[in-house]
């Protein structure tokens, strides 16, 4: 069999097991949501500072919220068979509307964050692997252990108080200039001013990961049979670094990568609520907070088909690093 | 017609029509300009006519009139209505319209329309109108210009509750035979209002621009209102620093960032703006079991806690003790009450508890009790912190809980799960609306949230509240508040702690923003921005 064939019907393999994977995560995820306390009706009350029996009532009737429990699992989960997430509670609209309208710029700030969060990292790891116990690889192990140590929120509010407070540089949240009406590259220009603090903060805490992961696998494979080999051959250590043992201890940092991506989504909640960026993770935590269980399942849904489709890229990046590895 | 009720009727009738179209006479009005100004959190939807969430009515106010508005002293002003005019039973109130209004689509305003707002969409959907309108029978229409309210009897709060914010005049052609609640364009909403609705970046901005045919002349002043959607409030803090945002309303900036936001020049920082939109933060008790059944128990916590204290180091010196059921600003405040705050009130405390059967044990402590504090925020652990110590000085040993807001509210409102809970209501336009649902024995509804918790009542305070929501003499009405407030003080079922103080940081560039009691619940067609 080739291994372009292989590699169809790994991937065909791995998208039928996805089926029941996600059908659990649904059913655990519905049944968990059902443990909190108050709903959606409380909530939108709640905000009201005032409300009739009456009204409660109807909205209850109008969610479905005043079915018994297992008729609303069974409703959700037939809805979810056929493609159908349902409304969500609070906005009254379509809850595959409102991630869709919220993806983008998830995924914008996690693509952005997570290549310059491994380039650097892997970089920086090398460069410590390299210098090993000198200054270069001293400055890089305390800088990589201070910015995992502090927390996101922080920094993110460190940053606005330094670049748009103080020094006046960069806007201190959102996606873009809302009054400006910018287009073609004015608006891509200001949209990446935007994501310079947001895309910094979270690049610092998750380069740290990497670049840690990088320097101990660079440390490992140093040791092994092959560089010993390698040396015998005469070649410079420079040329065994970087291309014989760059490429076997990149391996667990792309699992690490893979692992990192649901990570990230946590990640995101926090730095979207510091810096008011429209995307999912401010979604989920506003969902969460409101109670509105549609929306959150659906969100939860869209996290876990991220994540799977993810593990499933990098398992097929193994197949191009290492062609050892087999598909099966 | 006699004048019925002095403060807000005589200014309703030979006037009304003068005030509607007289210019407010500064000088310097700039017209142009956007006005950005945060909302927190992002609003669920624009359905003011189904909703009062707080964060819908900053934003459906720009684009919805109301038949009446409110000066900074809460007189009524005339707005979709020219003037109007209660009858001698009160139980008939005539409003003569506007002519020449337009919704935003270019339809005429009639009276067809105000006939279908209050009867097909507040009186049946609106959380407060199912209740604000339910002495309403109908509304005639004679003729397009003219809209006749017809009452079961007189009910003298309704033209308290006739704004922009609590009762928004929507079109009849655009709902068509849509159910209210299914409303097609409920967030492309279609109003008479200063501003029309553009766009509705989720998880960004709502943006309204300038109705170039809005019915009073050259005006808005604004080109455009920006609602921004800033979650952290650090950022927010941040924002405002930067002149980003030129407006955070509703104290949706922390406390104790204010002091510095202050000292600065381009900034300022004010109590003012919120006349109607009173209220009082307090303690609920359980009244149902022991220790708070007991109303010496509850005195006794009442006279324990320093309210001017609370003032001061909780919230930073904003808002000030309460001595009652209503916010001071409220036109039928009474002080005469049972006074909390006398010097020995810590000896009377411990005298009440002793009485009350509580003595201390050999640690000191009489009895524990968990104290369930409103999650909305640090200010308000603060709040339960300093609690705990001005209890201990009685001997009460207090815990603090402190949940997620669905747990709490189902806990407090739903379960009856607690025992001391901490909240704030708002008083609103009137103590019908705003009072009487903390008290009344008919507003003790579980599972409804902000009514009576505390579950105390008496058939002496039903019927002191019954009189009043139909009394159309207006010194008898204050008669009764006044005996309302003194009976409620005294049987003590919530500790009247604190007048909230509602605070906007705005930019010195934009004025005109405490023209309206609402805070930021208006049409803000009267603000500028010096360009």
């Amino acid at each position: 069999m080739t291994q372009s064939r292989k590699r169809v019907l790994f991937i065909a393999k791995r998208l039928l097991q996805a089926v029941p994977v996600i059908f659990g995560i649904v059913v655990v995820n519905f049944l968990l949501l059902q443990l909190m306390e108050g709903d959606a009706v409380d909530v939108l009350a709640g905000e009201a500072a005032s409300a009739t029996p009456e009204y409660m009532a109807q909205l209850r009737e109008k969610f479905g919220l005043d079915r018994p429990f297992h008729v609303q699992l069974w409703a959700y989960v037939s809805n979810v068979i056929v493609l159908d997430l349902g409304y969500s509670f609070r906005y009254d609209m379509p809850v595959v509307d409102l991630i869709m309208t919220r993806f983008w710029p998830t995924m914008l700030l996690m693509t952005t964050t997570l290549f310059i969060a491994i380039t650097v990292g892997i970089i920086l790891g090398l460069l410590a692997a390299t210098g090993l116990n000198r200054w270069r690889d001293t400055i890089i192990s305390v800088l990589a252990l201070v910015s995992y140590a502090t927390p996101l929120f922080w920094v993110g509010l460190m940053l606005v108080l330094l670049f748009s407070v103080r020094l006046g540089w960069l806007p201190t949240s959102g996606m873009e200039t809302i009054a400006a009406f910018y287009e073609g590259w004015d608006r891509v220009l200001d949209i990446a001013r935007h994501m310079v603090m947001p895309v910094t903060a979270l690049s610092l805490f998750y380069m740290a990961a990497f670049t840690r992961l990088m320097r101990a696998s660079m440390l490992e494979q140093s040791n092994m049979d092959y560089v010993t080999t390698a040396r015998a051959k005469g070649l410079t250590e420079r040329r065994i670094a970087w291309v014989h043992v760059l490429r076997n201890a990149l391996l667990p940092v792309l699992t690490m990568g893979g692992v990192q991506v649901a990570n990230l989504l946590g990640g995101s909640v926090i730095i979207e609520s510091v810096f008011g960026w429209p995307g999912m993770g401010l979604l989920a935590f506003e969902a969460l907070f409101a109670r509105d269980l549609n929306l959150l399942l659906g969100i939860f849904l869209f996290a876990a088909i991220l994540v799977l489709a993810t593990n499933l890229i990098i398992d097929i990046l193994y197949t191009f690093l290492d062609p050892r590895i087999e598909l099966s | 017609m006699k004048p019925l009720n002095i403060l807000y009727e005589a200014r309703s009738l030979a006037g009304a029509a003068v005030i509607a179209c007289m210019p407010i006479a500064a000088v310097a009005q700039q017209s142009g300009g956007t006005l950005v100004m945060t909302v927190v959190p992002e609003p669920p939807s624009l359905a003011s006519y189904n909703s009062t969430s707080q964060p819908i009515g900053q934003v459906a106010t720009k684009v919805y009139d109301g038949l009446l508005s409110y000066d900074s002293e809460t007189m009524a002003q005339p707005a979709l209505a020219e003037s109007w005019e209660v009858s001698e039973d009160g139980k008939s109130i005539t409003f003569n319209l506007r002519q020449g209004v337009t919704w935003h689509d270019g339809e005429p305003f009639t009276s067809a329309d105000v006939q279908f707002t209050f009867m097909e969409v507040l009186k049946k959907f609106h959380p407060r109108g199912v209740n604000n309108f339910r002495e309403l029978l109908a509304v005639d229409t004679p003729d397009e210009h003219t809209a006749i309210f017809r009452l079961t009897g007189p009910a003298p709060y309704i033209l308290r509750i006739l704004s922009s914010y609590e009762s928004p005049i929507v079109p009849k052609h655009a709902f068509g035979e849509q159910d209210v609640r299914e409303y097609d364009k409920a967030n492309m909403p279609i109003g008479t209002g200063p501003f029309k609705f553009v766009e509705w970046q989720r998880g960004q901005y709502m943006r309204f621009d300038r109705n170039e045919d809005y019915w009073k002349d050259g005006l808005p002043y604004l080109d455009r209102i920006l609602a921004r959607f800033i979650p952290d409030p650090g950022t927010r803090t941040a924002a405002m620093e930067t002149g980003e945002v030129h407006l955070t309303a509703y104290s949706h900036i922390p406390t104790e960032d204010l002091g510095f936001l202050a000292e600065q020049d381009h900034l300022e920082v004010t109590q003012d703006g919120y006349e109607m939109m009173p209220g009082v933060t307090f303690l609920i008790f359980d009244t149902t079991e022991p220790p708070f059944d007991d109303v010496r128990v509850r005195q006794a916590v009442s006279y324990a806690i320093d309210r001017q204290f609370i003032t001061d180091a909780v919230w930073n010196g904003y808002g000030k003790p309460a001595t009652g059921p209503m916010d001071s600003k409220m036109i039928w405040y009474s002080d005469d009450v049972r006074d909390y705050t006398v010097a020995d009130r810590l000896d009377i405390a411990n005298q009440l508890l002793d009485e009350a059967g509580y003595p201390r044990d050999e640690s000191g402590i009489r009895f524990e009790i968990t104290h369930d504090v409103q999650p909305y925020g640090e200010v308000w652990q603060r709040f339960g912190e300093v609690v705990v110590q001005q209890l201990a000085d009685v001997g009460i040993d207090v815990t603090i809980r402190y949940e997620d807001t669905p747990t709490w509210l189902n806990r407090v409102f739903t379960d009856y799960d607690f025992a001391m809970t901490s909240t704030g209501y708002f008083n609103f336009s009137d103590p019908v609306i705003g009072v009487h649902r903390g008290y009344h024995s008919n507003q003790i509804q579980q599972g409804t949230v902000f009514v009576n918790a505390s579950r105390w009542s008496s058939p002496e305070t039903d019927q002191i509240m019954n009189e009043a929501a139909v009394e159309i003499d207006f010194d008898r009405r204050m008669g009764l508040y006044a005996e309302l407030q003194r009976l409620v003080v005294d049987a003590a079922p919530h500790v009247f702690v604190q007048e909230p103080a509602q605070i906007s940081v705005y930019n010195s560039k934009v004025n005109g923003l405490l023209e309206s009691p609402f805070g930021s619940f208006w049409g803000m067609d009267t603000v500028w921005i010096e360009q």
